[in-house]
């Protein structure tokens, strides 16, 4: 038996040390280059390039081009990628399926499994296999947009537009302070452009990021909250028919106990108790539409967190502080993602569900 | 009964009672600017998304207090 190597973590101490060592580096050069310690310390003359700009979180995708009159935002470019992906990776992975799988085929295996016992035992055998689909799909694409966007290149691309000044935009000059000399600024729709020159024009410069994570844009979350919302409607009135729309208009013991009226017969409880029920229908049918606004912005509230905040922890001590807040964002992607598949199916056991205590 | 379902329906407990109540107000201020009757649709909104935000929790908490009573009784 060959002589267990003394060490941590699969790697011997003189080269643990060494990782150690370029750690401290880079924190102490990132602690210097960051605002921080610029602030602490002074500038102590690193170079220029190694100055983070202050980040511009942007809440609206900037259109990048259109399509037949269709925009085309940042976001959804982002969308595609995502797509792709998903494509690529089913593709190989399903391209030559082994008994003995390989290393992909087996975390692939080992996820959607673990995806489909889940369905079952909150669905059941027979639905289970019927919801699967859009569940799995809702999962890898909300999963897979969250981790793409952590990937290089995403809101690290930046496209740079010159486009001419509006007329009637309020001119400022700013006046030269430090290294910077006189220059004049403009408000265009509440933010400031520098205005520079170009081809001895005056123009302001407008810079879009190329891509930026899909579910960071309020319409993704938006679209996917609808698709949930037509897949519960779909398969409850597929199931129960009219039954389904009972619970939320709920007219029939009012007119009920309103026609005994007629016939003789006054029932004060029973109209009482059927106006109830329409209010309870009513309650019942606001609570539905309020589900798609939650969860919208549960997914886009938190995505959009997150890449803020690494923006803001990769600009304050650059290189370093934003490793373990990747680690949280990888965390919080798949939360999300099983978050919003989980509910959806949850909900649409709900509603195939005649009555409705027996889904638990 | 299932721990996921009772995880992930009290997941969206938080969220459902601001979007409730968010809503509600600001449809009542939307309806106030339009009709020029402030504050009184404001209160009313706000009053509505509270009663949606109460019925709504109410009915995401009962089959886990159902189940809890059931466990005592048998």
């Amino acid at each position: 038996m060959a002589e267990r190597k003394r060490g941590c973590l699969g790697c011997s101490f003189p080269i643990l040390i060494i990782i150690a060592v370029v750690f401290l580096a880079l924190f102490v050069i990132g602690f210097l280059a960051g605002p921080i310690g610029q602030n602490m310390i002074g500038d102590v003359g690193l170079p220029d390039w190694m100055k983070v700009p202050s980040p511009e979180p942007h809440l609206p995708a900037p259109e990048l081009f259109s399509v037949f009159g269709l925009p085309i935002t940042n976001t959804i470019l982002a969308s595609w990628i995502t797509v792709i992906v998903l494509v690529v990776i089913s593709y190989v992975v399903t391209r030559r399926m082994k008994i003995v799988p390989s290393r992909l085929q087996t975390i692939f295996e080992a996820l959607l499994g673990w995806l489909f016992d889940l369905c079952k035992s909150i669905a059941g055998d027979k639905n289970a296999r019927r919801f699967y689909p859009v569940i799995a799909t809702i999962f890898l694409y909300v999963l897979f947009n969250a981790w793409l966007s952590l990937v290089p290149g995403f809101g690290s691309i930046e496209l740079i537009e010159h486009k001419p000044i509006p007329e009637n935009a309020h001119i400022e000059i700013i006046p030269a302070e430090g290294d910077k000399p006189e220059h004049k600024v403009v408000l265009v729709d509440h933010k400031e452009y520098e205005i520079i020159n170009v081809d001895g024009k005056e123009m302001i410069e407008v810079r879009h990021e190329l891509i930026r994570g899909a579910n960071t844009d309020v319409n993704t979350p938006l679209a996917l909250a609808f698709i949930s919302f037509f897949f519960v409607a779909y398969f409850g009135l597929k199931s129960l028919g009219i039954g389904w729309l009972r619970q939320y208009f709920n007219f029939g013991p009012f007119f009920r106990s309103f026609g005994n009226i007629f016939k003789g017969k006054f029932d004060f409880m029973g109209v009482f108790a059927g106006v109830i029920e329409i209010i309870v229908g009513f309650l019942e049918l606001l609570s539905r539409f309020i589900t798609v606004i939650s969860f919208t912005f549960r997914l886009f509230g938190n995505m959009t967190a997150g890449e803020i905040l690494l923006l803001i922890t990769a600009f304050l001590i650059p290189w370093i502080l934003a490793l373990p807040f990747y680690g949280l964002e990888l965390l919080i992607g798949a939360i999300q993602a099983f978050i919003f598949a989980g509910l959806t199916l949850v909900f649409v056991t709900m509603a195939v569900t005649p009555h409705e205590g027996e889904a638990y | 009964m299932n721990r996921w379902v009772a995880a992930l329906r009290l997941t969206g407990v938080g969220f459902f009672i601001a979007a409730c109540i968010l809503i509600g107000t600001f449809t009542g201020l939307w309806l106030d600017g339009k009709l020029n009757t402030e504050p009184l649709f404001m209160i009313g909104g706000l009053l509505v998304g509270l009663v949606v935000a109460i019925y709504g929790v109410y009915r995401m908490i009962r089959p886990l207090m159902g189940n809890k009573q059931d466990k005592e009784n048998g």
